[in-house]
């Protein structure tokens, strides 16, 4: 296809906003799928993308649209909807020239709409706006139109669509064509391709998505990843339409996949630049970083004997993950284990998720935490991500947080509860504006370590769901921090520690001891519970002893199932942990997460 | 010793209910007539016919619910002349019907008397008539005294009273009244049993709605004990987790199933043990009818132990009572000595303050006694020593 009539574009919108759905429309009205191929959303193609109704990683889809007589080729990219994979999203984002700006013709703009739509803008995409869900009765188009006006988008010729009825589907394959304009690279000069994606494949080792910027590329070339200099030889080259079909080159503006015998995503690092061994291109296509975790949490086998299961299952997965890292890790506690670094929560419970589905194991997983920049008395500085082993405090000069900058639109109604929530979290106000009469953004810089856990559920129910969130990273911050740990019977139990900040220590101390009361069974003798920072013991409570353990009824008829229940029982207790003599059940290592909840 | 010489007993279950107690998930049945007893029991002759009969002494035979005092007793007469018929039933075998009040006369009494059963089991349950109606009990206070009277008048001089505490709203003052009203009957036997809720049963559902509510662990923990002190002072002795004696009165058909000794067992659901062999009857009243009049075996399903689970379930099961287990009677059984056999577990629960070994026996600590679970599930799984034979 000539560059003339190639249009590479994204679907930006908020999550819920029907995203999916209009590109699994866009895909059956261009007669690429069949709708009875069709299962509902297509791109969406790991089960538990389509079980959370996310998207977790980027596809690509090429469609063929006839307009005005001519044939264009649409290759559509799609993005993750996650603020977790910010990064990847702006990969994909820069492997386009236009977007499709979705929203929900009832909900309006929402905060993931409006760091979409900045994303886009600073990639100088064109955008092309999409109204959707227009069949839903509270739908409110010329509301959504003049918010759009608000945040700088013509919204006067917005597309009208309801993807879920197939209504105005051909409107927005047209805009694509008129406002997208065709890729501008150069196909005379040296090969220059971007990887906005890769996944691992057993057969073909890791498949590369690419959009090439520049030149072209062909089975048998001999490439090489710029950023990471490693070369491989093009053993097989495709486009998905959305089933995988061959092709012999990627010409420039093309997107499309290959593979070269690459054992490991690690290799080809999303935002790499490919290009020619025999014939270089000078510098990179701008914008790579290396995937950096964010936060951080110990995952430990249930059963001891699994410890090698769980390192296999790993490195499967890394396999198709470069943000995942991880590192062995031995907990007093807790045995062997692995502290493994994410992107982002949501990032971290797949990656548990997949573990304990796929791969069949029982995880103890300790709650997450935020890496910390430490500076010791010495000069000499610490990255530390297990809060078990940041130095005594006397050793501590500096202690760092990760902050983010974090865009809160809400009703103007709940301005005053959204701010307290902000303040409570240790947020710095930055701004207030108005969308419309009714709606404002707020933006607050708030360390990323108080918006992990419950932040988004408590803005949520502080607005009777209105509010929405999205935050992007915004460097580290020095805070008045300090180590908590939990003594169980007098012994520290290191899986449980935290960093929390001193002007909150005591609060959360009493809270986390009071939460684990609940959650530790009692057990043959008491158990004190304690919260001490460093010697100093700051909150206190007891579990006490277990009174009665008796089966009342056992007869005749009853020993049987009796005898079963006793068996199950015991490989209850067989999941806990023991530290000291004290059986810790799994929940309560994730009880400094819910210590918040009313 | 082995099924050749031990004694054994008869379990035989009579599932027919008036209405269904809201805690019950037994295998009961309500809403049948007269004729469905005839047709019951004459199951129950037959597929008694065609038990294969252990060479040990006849001990007990046991009439367990469901409600037994609900049929005719000329019916479970008719079993036990049945029963008489294929093997000698000593003059002291323990016959037991479970009673509920309400459901008995002079005139039945008699003859249940007259038929040979020396024992009545009566479920009394509560002695407040809100708790009573509460657990769709068919009857109130005043009838657990007036079929304490006539069983009393009748010539019945072993009569057993159960009752459950850690009802839901239940007071420890309220348990307390009840334990006192009991003991004034002067039962020779008492079964004290702790609530509990069964999956699938009208009390789970009400719990589950929040419609009720339980006391909470500590106050039913308390019930236990205080009862536990109250009826020993008052002579009747525990001797198992949850049931006390006048001494000499404790019941010989439980006693069976603690020390693994042999039963047979008729009826619908019934639950049969001989030599490690389980095994139980077909569930459904009227299915396990059908099968024994067809001449099938309504044998729903079986388990074998090995040796090593017979002798697990012996520990577990015999710790229950206050005597223990009996080294000399496990070494008549399985040809070892326990102590040698499970030595690593027993001293850990040794050391844990849960059991003491005697040279004669094993026997649960007070301490164990409030936690017998936590002593029953390390035995249940635990491996015994090899030792020569």
């Amino acid at each position: 296809m000539d560059q003339q009539h190639i249009r590479n574009f994204s679907i930006i919108a908020h999550i819920d906003h029907g995203k999916s759905t209009l590109a699994d429309r866009l895909i059956e009205s261009t007669g690429t799928l069949t709708s009875r191929e069709m299962a509902p959303q297509v791109l969406d193609s790991m089960e538990l993308e389509r079980e959370r109704g996310i998207t977790i990683k980027a596809q690509a889809v090429r469609l063929f649209y006839e307009h005005l007589g001519e044939t264009y080729e649409l290759n559509l990219i799609d993005t993750p909807g996650h603020v977790d994979f910010t990064y990847e999203v702006s990969r994909a984002l820069q492997a386009c020239e236009g977007a499709l700006l979705v929203v929900d013709a009832a909900q309006g703009v929402e905060a993931q709409t409006l760091a979409n739509l900045y994303m886009a803008l600073d990639h100088d995409l064109s955008i092309v706006p999409v109204i959707n869900k227009i069949d839903l009765p509270s739908a409110d188009p010329e509301r959504v139109m003049e918010e759009l006006m608000e945040i700088g988008v013509d919204g006067t010729d917005a597309a009208l669509v309801s993807a879920k009825q197939g209504i105005g589907i051909e409107k927005v394959l047209a805009e694509v064509v008129e406002k997208v304009p065709p890729p501008s690279g150069d196909p005379a000069s040296p090969l220059r391709a971007l990887i906005f994606d890769s996944r691992f494949d057993s057969y073909k080792g890791v498949l590369v998505y690419i959009r090439v910027t520049d030149g072209e590329i062909k089975i048998g070339d001999r490439i090489r990843f710029m950023a990471t200099a490693k070369e491989f030889e093009v053993t097989e080259m495709g486009v998905f339409g959305p089933h995988p079909l061959p092709v012999d080159r990627l010409a420039t503006g093309e997107v499309g996949f290959f593979a070269a015998q690459i054992k490991t995503v690690q290799d080809t690092r999303v935002g790499d630049t490919v290009t020619n061994a025999d014939r270089p291109a000078k510098e990179p296509l701008p914008g790579y970083r290396p995937a950096q975790p964010m936060v951080y949490s110990g995952l430990y086998p249930v059963d001891s004997q699994d410890y090698g299961r769980l390192r296999e299952a790993l490195e499967k997965l890394q396999l198709n993950d470069a943000a995942l890292t991880f590192e062995p890790e031995t907990s007093a506690a807790l045995g062997f284990g692995f502290r493994a670094g994410f992107l982002g929560l949501l990032h971290m419970e797949v990656i548990q998720e997949r573990l304990e589905r796929e791969y069949d194991l029982t995880l103890i997983t300790t709650a997450p935490n935020v890496v910390y920049e430490v500076q010791l008395v010495t000069g000499e500085t610490l990255r530390v991500d297990n809060p078990a082993l940041l130095p005594p405090a006397g050793d501590l000069a500096v202690i760092e947080e990760p902050v983010v900058e974090a865009n809160i639109i809400t009703p103007s109604d709940y301005i005053g509860a959204v701010m307290e929530l902000a303040q409570e979290r240790r947020g710095t106000y930055m701004n207030l504006s108005y969308l419309d009469n009714v709606r404002a953004m707020l933006t607050y810089r708030l360390p990323l370590g108080e918006i992990m856990y419950d932040f988004f559920d408590q803005l949520k129910s502080r607005s009777r769901g209105y509010a929405s969130l999205d935050y992007q990273l915004d460097g580290m911050q020095a805070a008045d921090l300090v180590r908590m740990d939990i003594l169980l019977n007098g012994e520290v139990v290191d899986a449980l520690s935290t960093i929390v900040h001193k002007d909150r220590a005591y609060q959360k101390g009493r809270a986390l001891a009071e939460k684990l009361r609940d959650l530790i069974p009692r057990q043959l003798f008491e158990v004190p519970i304690q919260a001490a920072i460093g010697a100093r013991v700051i909150a206190r409570e007891t579990v006490k002893a277990m009174r009665k353990d008796v089966l009342a009824k056992c007869y005749g008829g009853d020993i049987t199932r009796k005898r079963k229940l006793l068996e199950k029982q015991k490989e209850g207790k067989r999941r806990m942990k023991s530290v000291g003599n004290v059986e810790i059940p799994q929940e309560a290592f994730m009880a400094i997460l819910r210590v918040d909840e009313q | 010793m082995s099924a050749l010489t031990l004694p054994w007993g008869l379990y035989v279950h009579i599932p027919f209910c008036q209405a269904r107690c809201t805690y019950c998930d037994f295998n009961t049945i309500t809403g049948m007539g007269e004729s469905d007893h005839v047709r019951y029991v004459e199951a129950l002759v037959r597929e008694w016919s065609r038990e294969e009969i252990p060479g040990g002494p006849m001990v007990s035979i046991f009439f367990g619910g469901g409600t037994p005092s609900l049929v005719h007793p000329q019916l479970l007469a008719q079993v036990i002349q049945a029963v008489g018929e294929r093997v000698y039933v000593p003059p002291d075998a323990e016959i037991t019907v479970e009673t509920n009040p309400g459901t008995v006369t002079d005139a039945k009494l008699g003859i249940l008397r007259e038929a040979g059963v020396n024992r009545l089991s009566i479920g009394a349950q509560a002695r407040q008539n809100s708790h009573l109606v509460a657990l769709n009990r068919i009857h109130d206070v005043a009838a657990i005294d007036d079929t304490v009277r006539m069983a009393r008048e009748a010539g019945f001089t072993n009569i057993s009273l159960d009752a459950i505490y850690g009802l839901p709203g239940q007071t420890l003052a309220e348990w307390q009244e009840t334990v006192e009203g009991l003991l004034a009957l002067r039962p020779q036997h008492l079964s004290l049993y702790a609530l509990i809720v069964e999956p699938g049963t009208p009390l789970k559902q009400q719990l589950d709605r929040g419609a009720i509510r339980l006391p909470h662990d500590d106050v039913t923990a308390e019930m236990a004990d205080w009862a536990a002190q109250r009826l020993t002072d008052g002579g009747l002795m525990p001797y198992e987790i949850s049931n006390y004696a006048i001494p000499g009165y404790e019941s010989r058909h439980n006693r069976l199933y603690w020390q693994l000794e042999p039963y047979l067992a008729l009826g619908a659901g019934a639950h049969a043990y001989v030599e490690g062999r389980r095994w139980w009857n077909v569930r459904g009243v009227r299915r396990y009818m059908e099968m024994v009049e067809q001449e099938r075996d309504p044998t729903d399903s079986e388990e074998q132990l090995s040796r090593e689970e017979e002798m697990r379930e012996y520990l577990w099961l015999g710790l229950r009572q206050r005597r223990g287990v009996d080294r000399d009677e496990f070494r008549a059984r399985f040809g070892h000595d326990p102590v040698l056999l499970f030595q690593a577990v027993l001293a850990a629960l040794r050391d844990q303050d849960l059991l003491t070994v005697s040279p004669a026996a094993i026997q649960l600590t007070r301490r164990g006694w409030d936690v017998a679970n936590v002593v029953a599930r390390a035995l249940v799984d635990a491996e015994p020593a090899e030792l020569p034979s």
